[in-house]
């Protein structure tokens, strides 16, 4: 196991676990626990940032199914996260996945946009990577609230993404809003039709997602979101992490994001 | 530590662990418990479903229910608080969808019903009447997330006609699940025997709530929920307690169990089984992991039979240990 700081509040654990690290598509997530502790008592989410063959690789490499090592990269929030922070050397963490759909259902249109918001670019970056080694161009929008929050960009660029940066204190990139920087890239008119996304896969903040689909829709775009519903098991059976999902009678129904989910198309979320 | 099949089951050697509640027999004393595995299907990758002394999958009711709105669990020192409100599709889906694969796990399948009233337990437990491979209903009278007026968990009198009206048209063995929050469960306890309950499930979640007070907020979506994890061991071996000198029903204690030190504990107070809850949560194997210290931990008691060990917790004043509960 070996641990680091990437940016403010932030760090980025490795973590041997072969089984999730050979398995894992883009936009899955794992439950990770500090083992035999009361409290924290529960996992917590985290997206399986990325994976390596070794404890010392700093590039992913081989095929994926020879991948014993996942990177998570985690804010400092909460009881867990502050906990997992000082984790002693020798305490033993319990790992459970991969876990979720991920972004299978994204499609491939040619010109792939990401968009993440605060920590969610960690969902987000083996989903580009793989899209730009197929030969799409994705372009990658990460919005923060100041340019501390930025950690580890030059993944984003080594695995091929063209990456634009917002704040809304102006620290880094374009001041303001991710949806700002959107606007400056993509104006709606006279832009380019062979240069404008096809596509749009996000992950954030709710309040962001929100706004991002609808950004999308404007733009008669799809998009996919992975929410950030709080879980308490991560595996279906506890019925915490639901998000109302609209069904094809015009109704919705509580659905389990774990399992079901967190990947969304951004129109089947009622997001009131 | 992924999708690899379970750990088999060390030697279980002489040690028997057959359990009887009443006219239910199970194959050992470690259950799951309601609202924490799912319809087991969940949990395939995770546990030897067929392994398990008993599934009590998610309690059903007679319609759908959409739950309480988010947030619906907030974890607390040692513990979780949920109020997720009976989130089911009703008992006809369940039969349908769920019942089939639960069916087919080859453990013990107990039904956790729930109802707003007497007559709607009487509907459901008449519609699940005669549905093969069932093998008892627990009654979830004691749900703290749905409040309907009578709390048919509160009241010995309510509690007892409840467990007698389900025994009037079901041939199924009865387990009542209590609550813990209530001033005597002793005479909750009483009531559930006078209606011809088998066994006693103890206890549900112990009512709670968590605030945030920066945004003068409560947590959870519906303001209060039930606490369960290694919170409210020590309140679930009290009510085991109490119960067990109340009444000669056999119990199922349920209530913070996450280590086989704590599964041993609940036997000696008195409990004849377990149901593991919250930790499955925190470790999706919990349940077979227990089941695998088991015979160890009743070799070093001393004893060869489960039910050898059931109840022989020595009391200040009463130097006989009392004897376990018989299967009737
Ligand atoms: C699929 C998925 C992937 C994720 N990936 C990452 C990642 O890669 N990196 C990362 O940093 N984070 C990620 N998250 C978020 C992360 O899981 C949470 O931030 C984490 O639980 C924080 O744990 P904690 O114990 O530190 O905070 P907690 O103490 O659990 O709480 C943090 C805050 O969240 C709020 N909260 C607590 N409980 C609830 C609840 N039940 N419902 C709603 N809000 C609640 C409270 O305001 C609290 O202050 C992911 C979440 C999901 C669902
Ligand atoms: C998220 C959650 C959902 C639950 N749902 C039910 C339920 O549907 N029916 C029921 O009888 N008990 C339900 N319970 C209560 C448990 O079955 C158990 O009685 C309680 O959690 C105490 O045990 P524990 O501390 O081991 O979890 C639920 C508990 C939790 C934590
Ligand atoms: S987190 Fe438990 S059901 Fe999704």
């Amino acid at each position: 196991m070996s641990h680091r700081q990437t940016a403010a509040n932030t760090y980025r654990l490795r973590v041997e676990c072969p089984g999730i690290a050979a398995a894992a598509v883009a936009g899955q997530f794992a439950m990770l626990r500090i083992a035999d502790r009361v409290d924290p008592l529960l996992g917590r989410p985290l997206a399986v940032y990325d994976t390596y063959r070794s404890a010392e690789d700093d590039a992913p490499q081989g095929e994926i199914s020879e991948r014993r090592f996942a990177d998570f990269v985690y804010v400092v929030h909460g009881r867990f996260t502050t906990a997992l922070k000082s984790l002693a050397p020798g305490e033993r963490m319990t790992l459970w996945g991969p876990l979720g759909n991920g972004y299978r259902e994204v499609p491939t249109t040619g010109h792939l946009l990401l968009v993440a918001g605060g920590i969610g670019q960690t969902a987000l970056l083996t989903l580009g990577r793989d899209r730009a080694a197929a030969g799409e161009k994705v372009t990658f929008c990460w919005g923060a609230s100041r340019g501390a929050a930025f950690g580890d960009i030059d993944d984003f660029r080594r695995a091929g993404l063209d990456v634009h940066l917002a704040t809304l204190d102006g620290s880094s990139g374009k001041r303001g809003t991710v949806i700002d920087l959107l606007d400056s890239l993509f104006p709606r008119s006279g832009a380019a039709e062979t240069d404008a996304p096809r596509h749009v896969a996000c992950c954030g903040p709710d309040g962001m997602m929100a706004a991002v689909s609808r950004w999308s829709e404007g733009r008669g775009l799809g998009c996919h979101v992975s929410l950030e519903a709080p879980m308490a098991c991560g595996i279906g059976i506890c019925f915490t992490c639901v998000a109302r999902v609209k069904d094809a009678e015009g109704g919705w129904d509580y659905k389990r994001t774990c399992i079901e989910g967190p990947v969304f198309a951004a129109t089947s979320i009622d997001w009131s | 530590m992924t999708n690899a099949p379970a750990d088999s089951p060390p030697d279980g050697g002489s040690i028997d662990l057959t359990v009887h509640l009443g006219r239910l027999r199970l194959p050992n004393p470690i259950l799951v418990a309601s609202g924490t595995f799912g319809y087991a299907k969940e949990m395939v990758d995770f546990v030897d479903l067929h392994r398990l002394g008993g599934i009590v999958p998610k309690t059903i009711t007679p319609r759908p229910r959409p739950g309480n709105v988010p947030w619906r669990t907030i974890e607390t020192s040692a513990g979780l608080l949920n109020s997720i409100g009976l989130d089911n599709d009703g008992v006809e889906a369940f039969l349908r969808h769920q019942l089939p694969f639960l069916l087919g796990c080859a453990a013990p399948v107990i039904v956790s019903i729930a109802g707003a009233d007497q007559r709607e337990f009487v509907q459901i437990a008449d519609r699940l009447e005669g549905v093969p491979g069932i093998a008892a209903l627990e009654l979830n009278i004691s749900c703290p997330n749905v409040s309907h007026g009578v709390d048919l968990g509160t009241d010995p009198e309510a509690c007892r006609s409840v467990v007698a009206g389900v025994r009037g048209v079901s041939r199924l063995p009865i387990l009542a699940k209590l609550t813990p929050n209530v001033t005597s469960i002793a005479d909750v306890a009483r009531g559930a025997r006078d209606g011809g309950a088998d066994a006693l499930t103890v206890i549900n979640t112990c009512q709670g709530m968590a605030v945030d007070w920066r945004r003068r907020k409560p947590l959870l979506g519906n303001v209060v929920g039930g606490l369960s994890g290694p919170a409210i061991k020590p309140i679930a071996l009290r009510c085991v307690h109490q119960v067990r000198r109340a009444v000669d029903t056999p119990i199922i204690g349920v209530g913070g169990i996450m280590t086989i030190d704590d599964v041993m504990e609940f036997l000696v107070t008195g409990a004849s089984a377990v149901q593991v809850g919250t930790a499955s949560f925190a470790e999706p194997r919990s349940s077979t992991r227990l089941l695998d210290a088991l015979p160890a931990a009743l070799a070093e008691a001393g004893v060869t039979r489960v039910a050898d060990f059931v109840g022989t917790i020595r009391l200040p004043g009463a130097p006989q240990a009392p004897s376990s509960p018989q299967p009737h």
